[in-house]
């Protein structure tokens, strides 16, 4: 009987599945120890009581489920940071690189590669902007007992924030690579291309990682929506 | 007493008996509630454990794993110095809160006939 509500409550959690490990061990030692405080009654008995006691394993995991959506989200939060920092830092690395190649872009491309330049700085300075602003924001929320409707409003201001900074770091790295083709034409294909475009390909993946941090934020929260309905 | 007046003090119940307790797990946290409390909340006892991942979340809370003497797993948590902080501010408010509900309800009278 124990084992099988074991089962349901790590099964409800499964979106997490550390947290669903953890509750599983924490709670299995709880039901054993009232089963054990009541070991005058039949055995069934005491363990129908101890489950009894514990509460519904659906209310039980939707209250988890809240916390570890809180956390995840506050985690979300850091990696948007870390991720724009990243991109930062990669950036600078490649104009580094230019200079120290004498690379620069042909006078005929100058007027074009300018106005990348420009859209490349603001959708950067944005993202950063609004991500550190994301961060500090679902920071200072307090993790509710529930999913109330006041928490709702507060991560979907965050998943906004969340995706606006990352829409704005796909136009700035989509800058960067435009920018990194303008320096292509009138040389001669060789091993030094190859700093630019990894370093693209690595702008790339932090976007991706970005993204993964966002999608599993909605996820937990559709996971947890569910489970408090 | 009822469950959502309950639910609305449930960290503050937490810190509480953890106070009282020291280091703890789930099952002696709920334990010393039920004692200090005298039964009086009713409240399931897995909603304790969300209310000890959210705290220890806030870093009101500590935790590590060890063995019982029955063999098995047990998380045992540890108020942190910001928690026993955050208790120590919950209960000045409540204090002051219990005075303030007191002296009102200790000050209702029966409102005097005017005519």
């Amino acid at each position: 009987m124990i084992p099988d509500y074991l089962d349901r409550l790590a099964r409800e959690l499964d979106f997490d599945s550390s947290l669903s490990r953890r509750v599983r061990q924490e709670v299995e030692d709880h039901l054993w120890e009232a089963v054990a405080a009541h070991s005058t009654e039949n055995m069934l008995e005491a363990q129908q009581r101890a489950i009894a006691g514990f509460g519904d394993a659906r209310v039980i995991a939707a209250q988890f489920a809240v916390v570890s959506l809180a956390k995840y989200s506050k985690r979300a939060g850091v990696a948007a940071v870390m991720v724009i920092a990243g991109v930062f830092m990669v950036m600078k690395a490649r104009i580094a690189w230019y200079t120290a190649m004498q690379w620069a872009i042909s006078d005929d491309l100058k007027a074009i590669g300018g106005l990348v330049v420009q859209i490349d700085r603001y959708s950067f300075w944005l993202s950063l902007i609004v991500a550190l602003g994301g961060w500090a924001y679902i920071r200072s929320r307090r993790i509710p007992a529930a999913l109330h409707p006041a928490y709702r409003r507060q991560l979907r201001r965050f998943f906004l924030l969340c995706s606006t900074a990352a829409a704005a770091l796909v136009v700035s790295v989509i800058s960067d690579a435009v920018l990194t083709a303008l320096q292509l034409p009138g040389k001669e294909l060789s091993a030094e291309f190859l700093v630019p475009i990894v370093s693209i390909v690595v702008e790339i993946a932090c976007v991706g990682i970005l993204v993964f941090h966002i999608r599993g934020v909605a996820l937990r929260a559709a996971s947890t929506a569910l489970l408090s309905a | 007493m009822e469950g959502e007046m309950l639910k609305g003090h449930l960290d503050m119940i937490v810190l509480a008996a953890l106070s009282a307790a020291g280091s703890a797990h789930g099952y002696a946290i709920i334990e010393e509630i039920k004692r200090r409390s005298g039964g009086a909340f009713d409240l399931p006892e897995g909603t304790i454990y969300p209310a000890l991942h959210r705290l220890e979340q806030a870093g009101l809370l500590s935790s590590r794993w060890m063995t019982a003497d029955s063999g098995r797993r047990r998380r045992v948590y540890t108020l942190t110095r910001t928690g026993n902080r955050a208790l120590a501010e919950r209960r000045a408010v409540w204090k002051q809160f219990s005075d303030a509900i007191g002296g009102l309800l200790g000050a209702t009278r029966p409102r005097e006939n005017p005519a």
